[in-house]
């Protein structure tokens, strides 16, 4: 039986589809089967990002009105093993499901993988009920900005609510500089705020802009600093204890430089 | 982030000009200016004492940001303090020259009114209401979100959301935080008419209403 995992933020624009994409394709890569379901319903896009848009031929809404079979609207991403997409129709919206109906997909699909990641669309209203409704625990995406720690804080109440747990924080875009520098908040300024576990901190990396234009997730490149980033957040997923890597100290030199520019 | 640099705030015996240590005059003229602005509320006429950090600025630098307060604000510096921490009377001291009206505060002691516990933090977008008396709250009272109380609200942890005390109309209700950085306080009809510093503090404040019929925030030491 797997877990069902919602990936939400409240605000748009921090990074769910990304973190979706990226996660899903990283739990591939470490050997687990992992279903990523879209339920953004009338503004796709994780089919893109994940460069799938073009071998879609089913959508959810089509097995909501028996269309076609679940396994059938799978679409397979042929460059790992065991990783599928379930695309959300464009042409419908987000009224046109019921919760249930989205609970009985998450439910159905539990029970052929190990991970089925939902993508939530921003907001607080019917997407955002429809995506959490099969959920078992859910994945709060936030930059360390004020509007965007307070949507994170409203959607954690909302599940809270919902009795979802746990909720893991996965802080992005951050930038150590801006932190250093004062003029960002850092780590402990966010948990402070909204007071849940930081499942991981993936950095800003300028790369997830060309990764997601070509539709190869950033993880397929493991290089970068935003693909470890997501790999370890995987890792942790699957339940193996891994630090969460510090990105604020960097060296001796730095932090003196930091003592001397940081506004007081 | 907070403007950290100066803050306006009413203590118990009227409006504090509170100045970091280590700033160049013109960055205090900077940040004042900006602070004012913030407040969107015109301070001509008032009266302000300036508390200065050590190390400080220099005698001939005060005397010239005063007679700039003056003219630019129109605000009279009553004094100058130098201190490790912005002069709070004890409150017990602080003048209570507010008419309480009967008709209105229909309960005068707080030992008289029931109390409710919140064990957990309160986030946007959530109401905690308890009209029969206080709240107490283990947690933070976020941003974005509200509380209400008949009577007292104390928050152990940081008051960053909108608090209103007093509800029942009890207006010797206050509001205590560890950290009062809040978005809007009100004690019975009295909505908090200088904007409180959103900053950190870094000690416990208690809100309440006080001469004038303002509501005063001063560092909490005891009830």
């Amino acid at each position: 039986m797997g877990k069902v995992i919602v990936v939400t933020s409240g605000k748009g624009g921090v990074g769910k589809t990304t973190s979706t994409a990226n996660l899903g394709t990283a739990l591939a890569l470490l050997g687990k089967t992992v279903a990523v379901v879209d339920a953004d319903v009338g503004l796709r896009n994780l089919d893109i990002v994940m460069g799938l848009e073009s071998r879609i031929v089913y959508t959810s809404m089509d097995v909501i009105e028996k269309q076609c079979e679940l396994s059938k609207a799978l679409v397979r991403d042929r460059r790992v093993d065991g990783l599928m997409l379930l695309a959300a129709s464009q042409k419908n919206n987000k009224d046109d499901i019921q919760p249930e109906q989205m609970k009985a997909i998450c439910d159905k699909l539990r029970t052929t993988h190990d991970f089925v990641l939902v993508d939530s669309p921003a907001g607080i209203e019917r997407g955002f009920s429809n995506a959490s409704a099969g959920a078992d625990e859910a994945i709060v995406v936030t930059t360390p900005d004020v509007s965007a720690i307070r949507d994170a804080d409203r959607i954690i109440g909302l599940l809270q609510n919902a009795r979802i747990e746990p909720i893991n924080l996965v802080l992005n875009r951050f930038s150590p500089q801006l932190v250093g520098n004062g003029s960002m908040m850092d780590q402990a300024d966010v948990l402070d705020i909204l007071n849940i576990e930081l499942i991981g901190v993936v950095p800003e990396d300028s790369g997830v802009i060309t990764s997601t234009n070509r539709g190869i997730p950033l993880v397929y490149e493991d290089g970068s600093p935003g693909a470890q980033a997501y790999m370890r957040i995987a890792r942790r997923l699957t339940g193996q204890r891994i630090p969460i890597h510090n990105f604020e100290q960097k060296g001796i030199l730095n932090n003196i430089l930091n003592w001397f520019t940081r506004k007081r | 982030m907070a403007n950290s640099t100066v803050a306006l705030r009413a203590y118990g015996d009227g409006l504090h000009l509170i100045i970091r240590p280590h700033l160049s005059i013109s960055e205090v003229e900077a940040a004042i200016e900006q602070e004012i602005t913030r407040m969107n509320r015109s301070l001509a006429g008032a009266s302000v004492q300036i508390d200065l950090k050590s190390p400080t600025l220099k005698e001939e630098e005060i005397e010239l940001l005063s007679s700039k307060l003056q003219q630019t604000y129109d605000l009279t510096v009553r004094g100058v303090e130098v201190a490790d921490e912005p002069v709070s009377p004890p409150i017990a001291a602080a003048p209570t020259t507010h008419v309480i009206s009967p008709t209105t505060d229909t309960r005068t002691s707080r030992d008289s009114e029931p109390s409710r516990i919140v064990a957990h933090t309160i986030r946007s977008g959530q109401t905690e209401e308890f009209p029969q008396g206080s709240l107490i709250i283990y947690g933070d009272v976020n941003s974005g979100s509200e509380v209400k109380a008949g009577g007292d609200i104390v928050v152990l942890g940081a008051l960053r959301g909108s608090a209103y005390a007093g509800m029942n109309g009890r207006l010797s209700a206050v509001i205590i935080a560890m950290d009062l950085a809040p978005l809007k306080l009100q004690i019975g009809n009295y909505v908090n008419r200088l904007s409180v510093s959103q900053e950190s503090r870094g000690y416990p404040e208690i809100a309440r209403i006080g001469a004038e019929d303002v509501i005063i925030v001063e560092k909490f030491v005891k009830f």
